[in-house]
Formats: C-alpha cells, structure tokens, sequence
C-alpha cells in the first residue's frame, strides 16, 4: 500500500474516521456547555466561547462523514448495511445534521446582531448531545475499544 | 518438605495445562476424519480461533461469528483470494482452499484480528 494513496487514509489500518470523529464530539459537547453556562450566567463571552466551539465542530464533522462513507464504500464494498453498523450509519448522520443545525442557529442569531439567542435551540443541543453520544457509544462498540488488545 | 513439593507439583500441572490449553486454541490441525470436509472457525471475542488452522488442499473452511459485533474475513494478499461479507451475529462465510499455500487474512473493521490457513 502506498503511503500517499488516498485509500491507506480510509483503509481500516490506517483508518482515519476512529480519530478524526473525537473533534466534532470534544467541540460539540463543550460548545452545548459553554451555550448552557452562558445562558445561566448571562454572559456574553461564553455565548462567543459556544459559537467558535460549535463552528468548528461543525466544520470538522465533514471530514468525519467523508472518511466514514469512503471506508463503507471501500472497505466494506458499499454493500447493504444492517444492525449496528446501519445503526451508526443513520446515528452519525442524523449528529451531523443536528451540529450543524445548532451551529446555523447560533451563526444567524450572530449575523442579525441579535443580543438573545432563541431558547428553543437549548432542547435541540439537548437531543443532539444525546445522539452524539449514542453514536459514539457504537461506534466505540464497532471499532473495538473494549475488545481485548 | 514433602507438602511444598506436592504443592509445587500441582502448580507446575496447573501451568502446563494452561500453556497446553493456549496452545490448543491458537493452533489447530486438521485430523484426518476431518480432512477434505468442511472445517469451522469461530469469531469470538474480537479473534479468530483457532489463529492459525493447517489442512490438507479442497478442505472448505468455514467461518461463524459467534461475536455481538459485525466482523469480515479477508485475505491479506494483494488479489484478494477471499473476502467475506459484513458477518453478523451467527452469519457464515466458507471458503474451499484448493491450492497448497500460506493464506494469511483479517478482519476488515478490525485489522488487529488476524488468523492464517496452512493448505498442505
């Protein structure tokens, strides 16, 4: 295998989507922190701290989906996914669309030079911390974290 | 005196079982009942086993997963003799060896679980 084809990037060993996926968690989860901290504190420098941290969750979620479905497509030959791995499939792809969902919320609350953000972004950071860590949870059951070795 | 020396004696069976049952369970050779029939793997706990399993040219290995996680069974060389499915609990993936030849393989989602078939 070549060091430089784009494939040893997705290929299970030297799969990157197992070590890319924890920068959109780790961002995410904190940015619903600081977004709750914030709101409880009514301080503006958190709410600014929760933007930057769900952008680039945001951000950083695309290269987590490309390398996700480029493993699927290569790896395991695209075929028909079920059970768990249909599961993490439909889990990580409904994270995605709710980070990004709560990062649009914050990104026009901030491009209307609105002072307040909308309270009903706080149940949806709610649900999507919930399915995050779902997601998380079989994907670290899928790749072996507590399998031995 | 004699005591210490009976313990030490089972302790020493107790180790020599152990490293025999190991043993057991990471290499296997095919009898000659079981030779040119069909010959299981089992997908355990995240390994092969057993690892390495030798048979004679035309046996059919067959491999079950008796995991609660999906695994795949590939081989590692370059043409890709054999490559199983996304194997879910309970599923089978058989594969006939006709030719004499090492043929090292793993598991797709999880490249640490490794194993390798001897045809003779």
């Amino acid at each position: 295998m070549h060091p430089f084809d784009i494939k040893t990037v997705v290929f299970a060993k030297h799969a990157q989507h197992v070590v890319l996926i924890h920068f959109p968690i780790a961002l995410f989860i904190i940015g619903v922190l600081f977004d709750f901290l914030a709101q409880w504190k009514k301080q503006r420098l958190l709410a600014v701290a929760a933007y930057y941290n769900l952008l680039v969750a945001a951000i950083s979620t695309i290269p987590v989906v490309v390398t996700g479905i480029l493993a699927w497509q290569w790896e395991l030959d695209g075929q028909k996914l079920k059970g768990i791995l249909l599961m993490h499939l439909v889990l990580g792809s409904l994270s995605s669309v709710l980070i990004c969902v709560v990062c649009f919320i914050h990104m026009r609350t901030r491009r209307k030079q609105e002072e307040v953000l909308p309270g009903y972004r706080l149940p949806i950071e709610v649900v999507a911390v919930v399915i995050v860590a779902l997601t998380g949870h079989l994907g670290g059951f899928l790749s072996g974290v507590n399998g031995p070795g | 005196m004699r005591r210490s020396v009976s313990i030490a004696g089972l302790a020493a069976a107790l180790v020599l079982g152990t490293l025999g049952f190991d043993a057991g369970q990471k290499s296997y050779v095919a009898n000659a009942q079981e030779k040119m029939s069909t010959i299981e793997v089992k997908i355990d706990n995240f390994s092969f086993g057993p690892v390495t399993l030798t048979v004679p040219a035309g046996t059919t290995v067959t491999w079950i997963n008796r995991d609660d996680i999906p695994h795949t069974v590939v081989s590692t060389d370059d043409s890709k003799t054999f490559k199983s499915k996304v194997l879910d609990t309970d599923e089978k993936f058989s594969f006939t060896f006709s030719k004499a030849g090492n043929y090292p393989y793993f598991c797709s989602i999880h490249p640490k679980m490794t194993g390798k078939v001897i045809v003779q």
